[in-house]
């Protein structure tokens, strides 16, 4: 049973067999209010609210996602979203490779010390100091600029965390080798340990990109023209518009429910790799 | 750069490596902290600050509303946390033993809607749930149910914040415990299996106990998650009815961007910090254990 492929083929238990339909049931339930939301945006804003409702669309219509972009300036929120995301990612990534390779290869004084300092800050959400927070945006002319939204993401020392581990299980024979040849400290680090790490930049590459992308709060203080949001705090004051039409609202939500649809389709192996690196570190 | 001394060279190589790095944490991380404590004691007004003392603390708590929103807030971390790891732990052992197809099915299907996220989730739900053109609310009138605005009534919103937020996150909780549990050595399933021992008894004797430490960690990070909870507030209730919904990250927002209270907002963000450094101890240590 726990051995799916023993050769005693017996019984199944009904626990077993119980609790798979059980959480097999919840798995389709769970996507129902996906389901719910695609299929809405694509109804006849009649259509929609009609009770009892139509479960499948009786005519489908992609005028509500023409409505979102010629009404919202919704390309803009979608390149706002990818440049914040992109950006903050790419340096997240270049900051921490850095650190965490020094933090685990290399020897300089203070390092345990500063490295319990910066993990002991990776529990608390930067939202708790968002006044705080919020002033030195303004001091430093970052308010309403997209830079704004950048910058505290790079400071989490999630990716220092993360890519710790991986720079530890890398040889030292290697670095050692790569001296013998007479590289400098910077060059073994970006052609010998870079590359070994790869997987390991990969996963903070799309765990990072991800949070960051679904991140809302600092996104809505930040960004407050209307051309400055990004695409969830645009897509979410769809939810305050006076538009009546849900169906206008849920092709808003579809819109920025498909780039992470998509990512997470292509690179699942990552998700679950990367999400049970952070964790399984005991 | 030519040093002659190599002890204080590759000091100074590692100094620049984390520089970077460092310098972003002192600026976005530690300087708030310590800004948010000092402005706590402070009355702000546009550029001019007066030093208060503990009036902010003082009027929070005299506050009935900030009162309200600890207590939601401690209700919300305690359901949600103890659904996501009951919940999370009966589906991940259910299937950590089953073939690859069926168990990324059952994954990808539970991480979807974390994927699109509390903001897409919280639209859809509030679509559902809207007491005119919601589908569960005509449900609701259909079966003759006595509350069909469910996040009108102040005895079911807090159950329904609890139940969407649940079901929107737990899916990274499955992917934690599952890879967890396929870790776990085959053999000692092997041996129980020859002691005749029944599943529910292997899952409750070995793989619970044996995935202990993932359950710490489901729970802290779930905690602090919970703890910030904004955007379903935020998207389905606005705190309403009544402030029936509020909780603290909520009122420190409004006190910050609406009320422009901006030291008492610093004072409840003061105190949320006091409790996520307090919760987050047993992680710490458990990470710097094997050091």
């Amino acid at each position: 049973m726990l051995q799916p492929n023993t050769k005693s083929k017996r019984q199944r238990e009904k626990y077993d067999v119980v609790s798979n339909l059980i959480v097999a049931f919840f798995a389709i339930l769970n996507l129902f209010p996906l389901y719910w939301l695609f299929t809405s945006s694509m109804k006849n804003s009649s259509d929609v609210v009609k009770m009892p409702p139509d479960w499948w669309p009786k005519t489908f219509t992609l005028s509500n996602y023409f409505e979102v972009f010629e009404s919202q300036p919704a390309l803009r929120w979608t390149f706002n979203s990818l440049y914040v995301a992109g950006l903050s990612t790419v340096l997240l990534v270049i900051t921490s490779s850095m650190a965490a390779y020094a933090f685990s290869k290399l020897q300089f004084k203070g390092k345990n010390l500063i490295f319990v300092l910066l993990i002991s800050s990776l529990m608390v959400p930067k939202e708790v100091m968002i006044v705080p927070l919020f002033r030195i945006a303004q001091d430093l002319g970052l308010v309403n600029d997209l830079h704004g939204m950048i910058w505290p993401n790079v400071a989490t020392a999630f990716g220092v965390f993360l890519l710790k581990g991986f720079f530890d299980s890398a040889p030292d024979a290697l670095r050692e080798a790569a001296r013998i040849d007479g590289a400098g400290e910077v060059r073994t680090f970006l052609q010998i340990m870079l590359p070994i790490v790869k997987p390991g930049i990969g996963a903070l590459f799309i765990l990072n990109f991800v949070q960051v992308w679904n991140d809302y709060l600092w996104q809505l203080v930040i960004g407050q023209d209307r051309e400055m949001k990004t695409l969830m705090v645009g897509i979410a004051t769809l939810m305050q518009d006076l538009n009546p039409n849900f169906a206008y609202k849920m092709a808003g939500a579809t819109v920025a429910a498909i780039p992470m649809l998509i990512i997470f389709v292509l690179f699942q192996q990552y998700f679950t790799r990367g999400i049970s690196i952070g964790a399984v570190k005991e | 750069m030519k040093l002659r001394n190599p002890y204080l060279r590759e000091n100074i190589t590692g100094y620049l490596f984390i520089l970077p790095q460092f310098l972003l944490f002192l600026l976005f991380i530690v300087y708030p902290i310590i800004e948010g404590i000092r402005l706590s004691f402070y009355k702000v007004q546009y550029q001019k600050e007066t030093f208060v003392g503990f009036d902010n603390y003082a009027t929070l708590f005299s506050d009935p509303v900030f009162f309200k929103s600890i207590v939601n807030t401690v209700i919300f971390v305690v359901f949600i946390v103890l659904l996501t790891v009951v919940f999370s732990l009966f589906v991940a052992s259910a299937v950590f033993d089953k073939n690859a197809k069926y168990v990324s099915f059952i994954r990808g299907s539970y991480y979807i809607p974390v994927m699109v996220s509390m903001v897409v989730m919280s639209m859809v739900w509030s679509f559902l749930l809207s007491p005119a053109n919601g589908l569960i609310s005509y449900m609701a009138r259909e079966m003759d149910l006595s509350v069909v605005n469910l996040l009108g009534n102040k005895n079911t919103v807090l159950p329904v914040i609890i139940f969407v937020t649940f079901a929107t996150n737990v899916g990274q909780a499955i992917i934690l415990y599952i890879a967890s549990m396929i870790g776990v050595p085959k053999d000692l399933f092997e041996a129980a299996e020859v002691d005749g021992a029944s599943r529910l008894k292997v899952i409750f004797q070995i793989l619970i106990p044996l995935v202990k430490p993932t359950t710490i960690y489901i729970t802290i990070v779930n905690i602090i998650a919970v703890l910030k909870i904004f955007v379903v507030i935020q998207l389905l209730t606005g705190g309403g009815p009544n402030n029936a919904s509020v909780t603290m990250m909520y009122y420190l927002y409004n006190n910050a961007f609406k009320f422009n209270q901006l030291g008492v907002a610093s004072a409840v963000g003061v105190i949320m910090f006091i409790i996520t450094m307090l919760l987050s101890v047993p992680q710490l240590r458990s990470m710097f254990k094997d050091k």
